[in-house]
Order: structure tokens, then C-alpha cells, then sequence
């Protein structure tokens, strides 16, 4: 299996199982900005964890889910991470948390067509917002590349108020604004 | 989000099992497929953005993109 086929798959099966969930991530970054080849995909759900195990279930080998469920303290919620036997790709199950801006991001998500399938993503507003927290909190600067790479193919169509807006709130206005500099340069 | 170190390390373990037991063609019929995936995504993102653009100008804009990608991997 393919790691195209294997995210098809993943969302016909969330999809088969009636689960509000949105694509997110480096592969919604590819979507909006320029190439980054990822070994793996995220989904956000909107389920109890039960349902999870179902669902991975159902979808049989070549996915395997990994054994323990781990806590993202960033937005404080659950994780399950799928792995695609035999490959690197693997895939990672965040549950819908109670922060205001998981939920908003949720809420806004957007529906489009994706390898052939309707799937809802984030808005670009909402995956810049996702991407800078995660850079500064998680420190990963695979982040902040993505966030780069956003602006320089959507700057010119971004709701920077709303952007600066949450920024503001999560402590990464100053990342923000070195990246949209450099962008300007 | 960030998953426990002890899962972390678990993952990458796993991922670095998987990889090798790949044989050095798989490992880069793999990352064929990855591209190709990459790809196909960027197209999405284009068509959605481009709803009029017919499938030349998707392929056009898509190397675009590919050329802005290299030239911010080159840049510090």
C-alpha cells in the first residue's frame, strides 16, 4: 500500500465511521504551501478514544495501532499513533481537545478534495496558528519551515488580523513577525 | 502536541526497524511514492485555489512551486 492509498484509506474509514475529524498538519501544509515529503499523516477527531480502536480495527493490516496512547501537553489531549506495517509512514490520532483554539480551528475546518475525496482541513490562518505554537512549545523547527513555506505561496491571502490575533495569545507573535519579514524580503 | 520521550523513542525504533528491513530499492521506491504523494496533495491545493486552471496550468503551477521549495531550502 502506497502512503496516497493509505491516507485515502484512513479518511474513507473515518468517514465509513461517521467521526467529524479534519486532516491536519504537513500534509495541509503541502496543501497550501510548497513540497515537504513527510513520512507521516494527522488527523484531529472529534470522538472518544473507544471509537479509535474501532475504527483502526475495522481498517485491518497493513495498519497497526502502536500499543500505548501518549498525552500532547500542548493542547492537553490524546494521541494515538497507526503505524503502515512494512513502511516508515505512520499515522497520528489527536482527539479533540478543550483548548479555545482546537476548538475554533475545528469549527472553521473547510471542506475540500483531497486524493480524490472530500476531507475537511484547517483554514490557512488556523494551520499557521497550529504550526507557530507547535514550534515554540514543541520545539521543532520543521514548524516554522512549514510556516515559511505557507506564507511565501498564500501571503497575499491570509487574515493576518486574525493570525496576529491568537499569536497574541499563545506567546508567538515574535515568531510571526520574523517569518513575515523575511517573507517581505 | 507533544507524545511522551519513551513513545517518541518507541516510534523512531520502529521506524528505524522498518527501514531497514526495507532493501535499498524499496527504500527508494518508497520515497518515489512520497514524492508522488506530495505531489498529488500540492495539485489538490492548487486546483482548490485555481478552480478554473485546466490541468497544464495545474502541472505549471505545481513546478513553480517545486522551484520555490528548493529555493527555500537553500536559503539560511
Amino acid at each position: 500500500m502506497t502512503p496516497d492509498e493509505a491516507i485515502a484509506a484512513m479518511i474513507d474509514a473515518l468517514g465509513a465511521g461517521g467521526i467529524p475529524f479534519m486532516l491536519v498538519g504537513s500534509q495541509v501544509t503541502n496543501f497550501y504551501g510548497v513540497a515537504r515529503m513527510t513520512q507521516d499523516a494527522d488527523f484531529v477527531l472529534q470522538v472518544e478514544s473507544g471509537r479509535v480502536l474501532q475504527i483502526v480495527d475495522h481498517l485491518g493490516p497493513p495498519f497497526r495501532l502502536e500499543r500505548q496512547m501518549s498525552f500532547e501537553l500542548i493542547t492537553a489531549t490524546t494521541r494515538w499513533c497507526v503505524s503502515l506495517t512494512g513502511t516508515p509512514f505512520s499515522f497520528d490520532l489527536f482527539l479533540l481537545s478543550d483548548d479555545p483554539h482546537d476548538r475554533e480551528r475545528f469549527r472553521h475546518r473547510r471542506q475540500v478534495q483531497i486524493l480524490g475525496r472530500q476531507v475537511a482541513i484547517p483554514t490557512v490562518e488556523d494551520t499557521i496558528i497550529t504550526k507557530l505554537r507547535w514550534s515554540q512549545q514543541g520545539r521543532r523547527p520543521k514548524d516554522i519551515e512549514d510556516v515559511r513555506n505557507v506564507i511565501a505561496v498564500q501571503g497575499g491571502r491570509i487574515d493576518w488580523e486574525y493570525v496576529a490575533a491568537w499569536c497574541q495569545q499563545h506567546g508567538t507573535e515574535g515568531l510571526l513577525e520574523g517569518l513575515r519579514r523575511r517573507a517581505a524580503e | 502536541m507533544e507524545p511522551t520521550p519513551e513513545l517518541i523513542e518507541e516510534i523512531d525504533r520502529e521506524r528505524i526497524r522498518a527501514a531497514r528491513a526495507m532493501s535499498g530499492e524499496e527504500k527508494v521506491l518508497l520515497g518515489l511514492q512520497l514524492f508522488q504523494c506530495t505531489c498529488r496533495i500540492i495539485a489538490d491545493g492548487i486546483r482548490d485555489e485555481f478552480p478554473d486552471a485546466d490541468v497544464r496550468r495545474v502541472q505549471e503551477i505545481l513546478r513553480e512551486r517545486l522551484a520555490i521549495a528548493r529555493r527555500l531550502e537553500d536559503t539560511p
